[in-house]
């Protein structure tokens, strides 16, 4: 089905009674004639951890560069915190920590250069961040190698110490398991419960729906630019006795279905 | 957040471009490297000695124009494009940052670094025309310093160039490849080109070459030409030389600025 029309079987349910974190109405987003995301009103509650599910191509990441400020949306309206995007840009972004697609580095400088060089163009308090986010993502005996020497994981984990660098109360994180191996996951399924247990929300986009259950508390289902589905896991899959993953591809299958 | 550029900033965009060892090591030869070569050379040629004031205005040359100012380009395209070749540009502007400082941001590190390198040199420069001049008159410090403000133009202007040019562009060949042939082998064609007159006024390195110590060739009612090009100074009124740099500064920082704020990160 082309992303624009209408999709009467969606599945939202609203229960949380948390401040919204996020809140998007009508976020559509086109590159010449495809539209890649159509009318997306996202709500993510605050000290949560919510899951971002979606096929290859969905649009999970074009909602990601919109909520970072990297592209702008084509119509709709983004509130992080309450306060709105394009009014608050630097306000709100100061508060975000983000991995967006891969983490990127520069690899001729070591893990701990890469985090001064964003420490510098953060907040002055962000440099005195940086030992406690390197310790915390189990990255301090290894900060002062160069970054081209590292591994995928310890790239993630680089990518997530850099979040943290912005003391942020919400932390966008864009298929976080990639490359990690299973010891890694672990690590991260604990550091992603720490964050939350801090009060800090923490969005995680991916398509591996075993994790996102395992991980996060809420979740909303894009698919092909269009948000499905959206609120509490438990909600979304009632008392079926399902799994996510069985849910999440009967509900793509279904809407995707020709009607 | 401040909406400015911070000391920080700009240290941290020269910790990029030191820790960058191909692009150090490639500066060093370019300035240091040649300047000693060519030092090696005169000497031998002279037996030992230099005449004190030409080799002065030699190595102000090579600095200011040649090779000294290719080393500035180097680390000024390099500046320009470090962070979106390495994927790390989305980072930054994510961090709520206006984009508009970061590219900001790019042009005193990357200034601060090319003086370095074009600063050293010049330096071996001054030292090998103060202690081989021999019998030849030693330069003085009014043209030792002259000489050495001009460099410190010459490189600035040039490196400000590359970070505007190498931000509109995003690519560290393309930028390379544009200064460097207009810079060199366009300009120095149009130096020879005596028919264009006052035209070629507009040209950059002979606005900068305005403001090198020493004598210009020619006059501007009958400009001349030199196969030298040790020095591409033509006689051109101050202040069309002031407005020509500031309009070859002004134009590529804004095209960089305004690529830099819009460019899908």
């Amino acid at each position: 089905m082309p992303a624009g029309r209408a999709r009467p079987e969606a599945v939202l349910v609203t229960t949380s009674a948390a401040p919204l974190i996020i809140e998007t109405r009508g976020l559509t987003k086109r590159f010449g004639s495809r539209t890649a995301v159509a009318d997306v009103d996202l709500t993510v509650p605050a000290g949560c951890a919510f899951g971002f599910l979606g096929h290859n191509g969905a649009g999970k990441t074009t909602v990601i560069r919109m909520l970072t400020g990297l592209t702008q949306p084509d119509s709709g309206t983004i509130r992080i915190g309450g306060r709105p995007l394009p009014g608050h840009h630097q306000e709100v972004l100061a508060r975000v920590g983000a991995i967006i697609e891969e983490p990127r580095f520069h690899h001729h400088l070591t893990g701990r250069e890469n985090l001064r060089v964003i420490a510098a163009v953060r907040d002055p308090q962000a440099r005195r961040r940086i030992e406690p986010a390197l310790e915390r993502v189990g990255l301090a005996g290894r900060a002062g190698d160069r970054v081209g020497g590292y591994s995928q994981g310890m790239r993630q984990r680089l990518g997530i110490a850099r979040c943290l660098l912005a003391d942020p109360g919400l932390i966008i994180l864009d298929e976080p398991m990639n490359g990690l191996d299973p010891g890694g996951i672990l690590e991260l399924r604990r550091l992603i419960a720490d964050l939350v247990a801090e009060g800090r929300t923490v969005f995680i986009s991916s398509h591996l729906i075993d994790e996102i259950e395992k991980t996060c508390h809420a979740a909303a289902v894009i698919d092909r630019g269009r948000l499905i589905a959206q609120g509490p896991i438990a909600a979304l899959l009632g008392d079926g006795g399902r799994s996510l993953e069985d849910w999440f591809l009967a509900l793509t299958a279904r809407i995707g279905a020709p009607s | 957040m401040s909406r400015a550029v911070t000391g920080p900033m700009i240290t941290a965009d020269i910790l990029k471009l030191r820790r960058h060892r191909a692009t150090m090591a490639a500066a060093a030869a370019l300035s240091v490297g040649v300047t000693a070569l060519y030092l090696a050379v005169v000497l031998g040629r002279h037996h030992g000695q230099l005449p004190g004031v030409r080799t002065l205005g030699d190595g102000t040359s090579l600095m200011g124009l040649y090779f000294g100012s290719f080393a500035a380009t180097l680390i000024g395209a390099e500046a320009g494009t470090i962070d979106l070749t390495a994927g790390v540009f989305r980072d930054l502007a994510a961090t709520g940052r206006p984009r508009t400082a970061l590219f900001l941001t790019r042009i005193p590190a990357a200034i601060a670094v090319a003086l370095a390198f074009t600063l050293t040199g010049f330096a071996l420069t001054i030292g090998a025309a103060l202690a081989f001049h021999g019998s030849a008159p030693a330069p003085g410090p009014g043209l030792i310093a002259a000489s050495a403000l001009w460099v410190v133009l010459a490189t600035a202007v040039v490196t400000a160039l590359a970070v505007g040019v190498g931000s509109l562009t995003g690519s560290r060949a393309v930028t390379l490849t544009a200064i460097i042939g207009w810079q060199t082998v366009a300009s120095g064609m149009l130096y020879l080109a005596t028919f264009l007159g006052a035209a070629r006024d507009l040209v950059l390195v002979f606005a900068v070459s305005r403001f090198q110590p020493g004598p210009a060739i020619g006059t501007r009612a009958n400009p001349g030409s030199s196969n030298a090009l040790n020095t591409l100074k033509l006689p051109m009124p101050a202040i069309v030389a002031i407005v020509v740099i500031l309009g070859w500064l002004i134009i590529p920082a804004v095209a960089g600025a305004w690529r830099t704020r819009n460019r899908d990160a």
